[in-house]
């Protein structure tokens, strides 16, 4: 800033510059205006089915599959709280393990491989909650990056 | 401002009540943007790391309520007119994606069987809405 020290002696400009207030605070408005409809965030899933291009997945050694079955993991209600629900185990390639351990083992047996070799089936029983049974896809791809999830049918 | 002195008139514009209304507009969209969304209100599962959702250019937001029923975009669907109404919705775009915003209450069968829908439909992949558990802690 810079004092006139011409025949304005007493007309200093002492009121605050808000113009650049105003500008920052247009452009964080229209910045809300834009994301505001847009922010949704979830997880992407496949649902292999049986079409003309594409066949079935067979059972396959090298497919990993997360079975959820009600009998070791009785999640009906929506669990309260954060985090897992309590007394979840879960069979992860046939081998029943708690659901806490998950996120470990899916990096032990997936994160090795090329990104788009990692796949999880996942094989849900209907019956159970899906908030419950979402928690535990995202704590299963915690540890892995570009994790597909794929539901695929139960019995 | 005195007529008297036409050298000292005040040539700035006041801006303050500008700012007053667009600090108030600002306030204003930042309470409504979580509900912008279209489509009734449920209760999204709250999940710990869900991945962003892409933009909302060719994104058809399909809700399951509590009940089960089914809501593309803001409209409330019947079972068998789903599929139409999904084809519908994404008109002539190529390569729309649908979202899935399932109620937390909701059973995985229930969610499957709209997947399956949505997956007979023609759409390729589903994305399932929740809600991010570090952002919802104040609700």
């Amino acid at each position: 800033m810079q004092f006139n020290t011409d025949e304005e002696g007493p007309g200093l400009q002492s009121e605050i510059n808000i113009t650049p207030l105003v500008d920052v605070v247009l452009v964080l408005l229209i910045i809300f205006m834009v994301v505001a409809p847009m922010l949704l965030k979830g997880y992407d899933v496949n649902i292999p089915r049986a079409t003309a291009e594409t066949k079935p997945a067979e059972a396959d050694a090298s497919e990993v599959v997360l079975t959820i079955a009600p009998k070791t993991c009785p999640i009906f209600k929506p669990p309260t709280g954060e985090g897992l629900p309590a007394d979840c185990r879960v069979s992860l390639d046939e081998h029943e393990i708690p659901a806490a351990d998950l996120p470990v083992r899916v990096a032990q047996i997936l994160g090795g491989r090329p990104a788009d070799q990692r796949v999880l089936f996942l094989a849900v029983d209907s019956s159970l909650n899906y908030e419950a049974v979402l928690r535990i896809v995202d704590f299963a791809k915690s540890n892995v990056d570009d994790l597909r999830i794929e539901f695929v049918e139960t019995n | 401002m005195r007529l008297g002195e036409p050298g000292k008139l005040q040539a700035n514009i006041n801006i303050t009540p500008l700012v007053d209304v667009v600090l108030v507009l600002l306030i204003i969209f930042m309470v409504m943007a979580p509900q912008m969304r279209k489509g009734p209100e449920v209760n999204l599962p709250n999940t710990a790391k869900p991945a962003d959702q892409g933009d909302e250019r060719a994104r058809i937001i399909v809700t399951i309520d509590e009940s089960g029923a089914l809501w593309v975009e803001d409209k409330k669907v019947a079972a068998d007119k789903f599929g139409e109404a999904l084809r519908a919705a994404a008109g002539n775009e190529a390569d729309a994606r649908v979202v899935l915003r399932g109620d937390a209450r909701l059973q995985v069968g229930e969610v499957r069987q709209t997947m399956l829908a949505i997956e007979d439909a023609g759409f390729r992949g589903v994305g399932l809405i929740s809600k991010d558990a570090s952002e919802a802690k104040g609700n």
